[in-house]
């Protein structure tokens, strides 16, 4: 045994009557300050965001009436963007976009993911595996923004082609994860035990074996949030993202001309509203690993 | 010859991994692709017209015929000729292919090796403010959005708002040092993003082998840090290491070429895909997504042949 | 057996080391005090985390550094002590004047090194051999520890190796620049008990041979009957008795001791109703009763043990002591 591990037997259980993982990492996320601090921060987002959503603010982001490449005013706090509108409106209703996106696509990717995960991990080694591993290469091969385009031609145009094509390859990771803890509790005794009392293998992979995942979907979804976010930047200066509405995405793109004739407002407030609400994300995000488990339960 | 079967034998199990990727990606993009039937004719075609055109672009044949010509050119290499220039694929492929190669290969190596050092830095001084920093740093590069950075850089770099000391965009390289001058911002974006997922990813191998028992047996029997670092815990981290870094290579080529090539106007393979895209080119877009794929599998295969040379354990069965 | 009056080869007197955690510091040694003698087998003997793993690490400084550390205390090694050594010095000393073997052969091998590279390695640190000399010399301590055909066996990879194997190839490089003293920390606890007793064997063979000092670290009492010649007993942190291994068995003189060697299930003449055990638990770190330690589970305690701590007797010598107010003669 080594001298840590001698010394840490010895600690007191403090939260004696929470013995499950949850409990411990509850206590254990609350004393870090950053993963608290980026939770707050993602939090006044998310609520600003459903300001939006409410029409509570946020609402005369396609309004033309103010001056072009107007500075910052008392009128258009972050001024106004090449064809007169108000940056800070624009930037506003932008976090009810990144927030559709990064909510979709982490809760669908996230099931997905467990979904097949799951599957592929209880029947390891039978065809069922051999497929979804099978489908999980193939979708990991393909070049991404080459998906993304493909999925845009093949739906059309629909607006939701990008989210549909972030679904379907962001699934593969936690997959591959949660793949490989089935596999490991699928030889822990209860499900022996379980299999002998006659329980039905559905009941087993749902009810007992994927629950023990939930700390790595968890994580995962806050991690594909992130990559959501982020992807739909450069998918929209693409021109493969978002198509109705405006995003912080689209916000830069459009002033990737602009900032060399030395018109910076447009460019400088997306990538702050962006930058701070990925960075909040990822303190979270890392605060809830090493909060789930030392040893760090995902990739990215 | 051991090396040999295993790779053949390693090769012929990717095929359905080809064959699949080449599949989706020919429905997709190809099957649902813009029909390019009415922008090829003038105005008011005939029928006859119509049904030439058709004919020509092949959009008249069933879909397992076209698929199974598809899979004889990506045998043969040979594409045929682009739908918007008309010029032979294979030779905008031999092209650009090298220019996205002298593109994107200083920046993958500085980032891979800038992140390795970075990272043996920090777990060497875990805990301490020295790993703070650098992890602090690797969070933000990971936080800041790779177009926001080429921009950045572009604007302190190469505009009259900041140094102005490097072309804006494009390639035109016929030296060393334009080659330096056209590649120097495009790296530094790279390498500042990459740093941020390499040094954590990184540090994180390098700190668990440095907790492994074995370490702490050779530290017992007086082995020197110098050697204690090299021999037992960069050569056990090789393994992940190497992994991560083989698996991002069809990455960066294609999907960081992409990205790089059309911002900066540069005529690589990303610029090229990028351009099929939009006008609908099938031609090359099959040529780009099946040597991907072929690319992938082999990529597969490579790292599986180094998982031997490094680790005994794991053996050619 | 060693002479009454011989001087000791490792002294270490009034150790503490502390521990940082996130519930605030942590003594996980707290005040001890042996000697070894040289060629004769001392045994630590105690519960997991009585700070039996932590004494061993830290005479060789091996204790990790956060969050772990020597706060006082001496360690003499024939004079020197070593908590004042720069860690140069302390390099050097490892593997060849102190050498230390662990419990899980399965992870303390370098998995991709040959077993031979990593022998050489530990030869040519601390000898002026060359490689090829080293490998000679390596191949001759595989034999000794009983390995068959070791000049095959030296190019094999660890996990080639059955565990019982591992383990005496750890002994081999333990064993191959002649150490004053040899600690093994549970070097058993991990094999099967037929590989068990051949090893122990082969320590106690190689004892003899190489004239060294063996500190064998364990929690089972059946081990430490059959190798050792004196034990000392650790709980939490503090050495409740040492004595020499015919009194300590026949007659301990801590409660706690007859505690222990009572609870060894063995073949009694009348059958008991249940297996005696020593009541209550061992007392947390961090909430450590004024007195003796061991007081809560003491069916002798009094007034006094609760709030004095007892101290390690030490008017006869540290070869027999024990630390108790009350101790059982």
């Amino acid at each position: 045994m080594s001298a840590v591990t001698e010394v840490d037997s010895q600690m007191p259980d403090v939260n004696e009557h929470h013995e499950s993982i949850w409990g411990k990492a509850l206590y254990k996320f609350r004393r870090d300050r950053t993963g608290m601090l980026g939770l707050g921060i993602v939090l006044i987002y998310f609520i600003a965001a459903l300001g939006v959503w409410f029409g509570i603010w946020g609402t005369e982001w396609s309004d033309v009436e103010g001056p072009k490449w107007g500075a910052m005013s008392a009128e258009h706090w972050f001024g106004t963007n090449i064809i007169g509108q108000d940056i800070f409106q624009r930037s506003l209703y932008s976090t009810k976009t990144a927030f559709e996106i990064g909510l979709i696509v982490a809760v669908l990717s996230t099931l997905l993911g467990a979904l097949l995960g799951a599957l592929a991990g209880f029947f390891s080694g039978t065809w069922i595996d051999a497929i979804i591993l099978w489908l999980k290469g193939v979708l990991d091969s393909i070049p991404f923004y080459l998906f993304v385009a493909a999925v845009a031609f093949a739906l059309k145009g629909n607006p939701w082609a990008m989210h549909v094509a972030m679904v379907s390859t962001f699934w593969t990771t936690t997959g591959r994860l949660v793949r490989g803890e089935v596999i490991k509790l699928r030889n822990f005794e209860f499900v022996e035990a379980s299999r002998a009392i006659g329980v039905p293998q559905v009941t087993i992979i749902f009810r007992h074996i994927v629950p023990n995942t939930f700390h790595i979907l968890l994580v995962q979804a806050t991690i594909v949030f992130v990559a959501a976010i982020k992807s739909e930047v450069i998918l929209s200066f693409l021109g493969l993202g978002v198509q109705d509405g405006v995003s912080w995405g689209l916000m830069i793109s459009e002033s990737t001309m602009e900032v060399l004739a030395g018109f910076f407002n447009n460019f400088a407030w997306a990538s702050i509203f962006l930058f701070v609400l990925v960075m909040a994300f990822n303190m979270f995000s890392d605060a809830l690993q090493d909060a789930l488990d030392p040893k760090k339960v995902a990739e990215s | 010859m051991d090396v040999v079967k295993y790779a053949i034998r390693k090769l012929v199990g990717g095929i359905p991994l080809i064959l699949g990727v080449t599949f989706v990606s020919f429905l997709l993009m190809v099957y649902f692709g813009p029909d390019l039937t009415f922008e090829m004719l003038g105005k008011n075609p005939t029928p006859e017209q119509i049904a030439e055109v058709r004919k020509e672009l092949g959009y008249d044949r069933p879909f397992l015929v076209r698929y199974s010509q598809y899979l004889k050119e990506l045998a043969t290499l040979d594409f045929g000729l682009s739908d918007s220039t008309g010029e032979p694929v294979s030779s905008m492929l031999i092209r650009s292919i090298p220019i996205s190669l002298a593109l994107v290969t200083p920046g993958f190596i500085l980032g891979n090796l800038l992140g390795v050092l970075l990272a043996l830095v920090a777990a060497y001084h875990r805990s301490g403010w020295i790993d703070k920093a650098i992890m602090g740093f690797s969070v933000v590069g990971m936080s800041i959005s790779f177009l926001i950075v080429i921009i950045a850089f572009q604007i302190l770099l190469s505009s009259s708002y900041g140094l102005n000391l490097f072309p804006v965009r494009g390639w035109n390289v016929h030296s060393l040092y334009d080659y330096v001058m056209y590649v120097t911002v495009p790296t530094l974006a790279s390498v500042f993003v990459a740093l941020g997922y390499n040094t954590r990813f990184y540090r994180a191998v390098i700190v668990e082998e440095m907790t492994r028992d074995h370490v702490r047996t050779a530290r017992a029997f007086g082995i020197r840090p110098g050697k204690l670092l090299y021999k037992h815990i960069l050569k056990n981290s090789a393994i992940p290491i190497i992994t991560r870094i083989m698996f991002s290579i069809p990455l960066v080529i294609v999907s960081g070429s992409l990205l790089i090539e059309s911002y900066f106007g540069i005529p690589g393979v990303g610029k090229v895909t990028f351009d099929a895209i939009t006008t609908g080119d099938q031609p090359v877009l099959k040529a780009v997504v099946g040597l991907t794929a072929v690319l992938f599998v082999i990529t597969l295969l490579v790292t599986d042949i180094l998982y031997r040379a490094v680790d005994p354990r794991v053996s050619l069965k | 057996m060693s002479a009454r009056d011989e001087q000791p080869l490792l002294s270490v007197r009034n150790l503490v080391i502390e521990f940082t955690t996130r519930y605030g510091p942590v003594r996980a040694v707290d005040g001890i005090s042996f000697d070894v003698y040289p060629n004769e087998t001392l045994g630590i003997v105690g519960e997991s985390g009585c700070g039996k793993t932590v004494t061993g690490l830290s005479l060789l400084r091996l204790i990790p550094s956060p969050p772990g550390r020597i706060v006082r205390g001496e360690i003499l090694l024939q004079g020197r002590d070593l908590t004042r050594l720069s860690e140069d010095e302390m390099q050097i000393l490892r593997g060849d004047e102190i050498s230390m073997i662990f419990q899980e052969p399965m992870t303390a091998l370098n998995p991709v090194l040959t077993v031979g590279t990593q022998m050489v390695d530990v030869l040519t640190r601390h000898r002026k051999l060359t490689r090829k000399q080293a490998r000679v010399v390596a191949i001759d301590m595989l034999s000794k520890v009983g390995i068959p055909v070791p000049n095959k066996r030296i190019d094999e990879y660890p996990h080639e190796m059955s565990g019982g194997m591992r383990q005496r190839v750890m002994i081999a490089m333990a064993l191959s620049c002649s150490p004053k003293l040899l600690i093994a920390d549970e070097p058993t606890t991990a094999l099967d008990v037929t590989t068990q007793a051949q090893v122990l064997e082969q320590i106690v063979k190689l004892q003899d041979e190489f004239h060294m000092a063996v500190i064998l670290i364990t929690h089972d009492l059946g081990v430490v009957a059959e190798t050792c010649q004196r034990a000392l007993v650790m709980y939490c942190g503090e050495v409740m008795e040492v004595a020499d291994i015919e009194s300590l068995f026949e007659r301990p003189r801590h409660p706690y001791s007859r505690g222990l060697l009572d609870s060894i299930p063995k073949l009694r003449e009348e059958k008991l109703a249940e297996l005696p055990i020593i009541p209550g638990m061992v007392p947390d770190l961090m909430h450590l009763p004024p007195g003796c330690r061991f007081g809560d589970r003491c069916s002798r305690a009094t007034d006094e043990c609760r709030l004095q701590r007892p101290q390690l007797d030490t008017s006869a010598t540290l070869r027999n002591a024990v630390a108790c107010f009350r101790p059982l003669d």
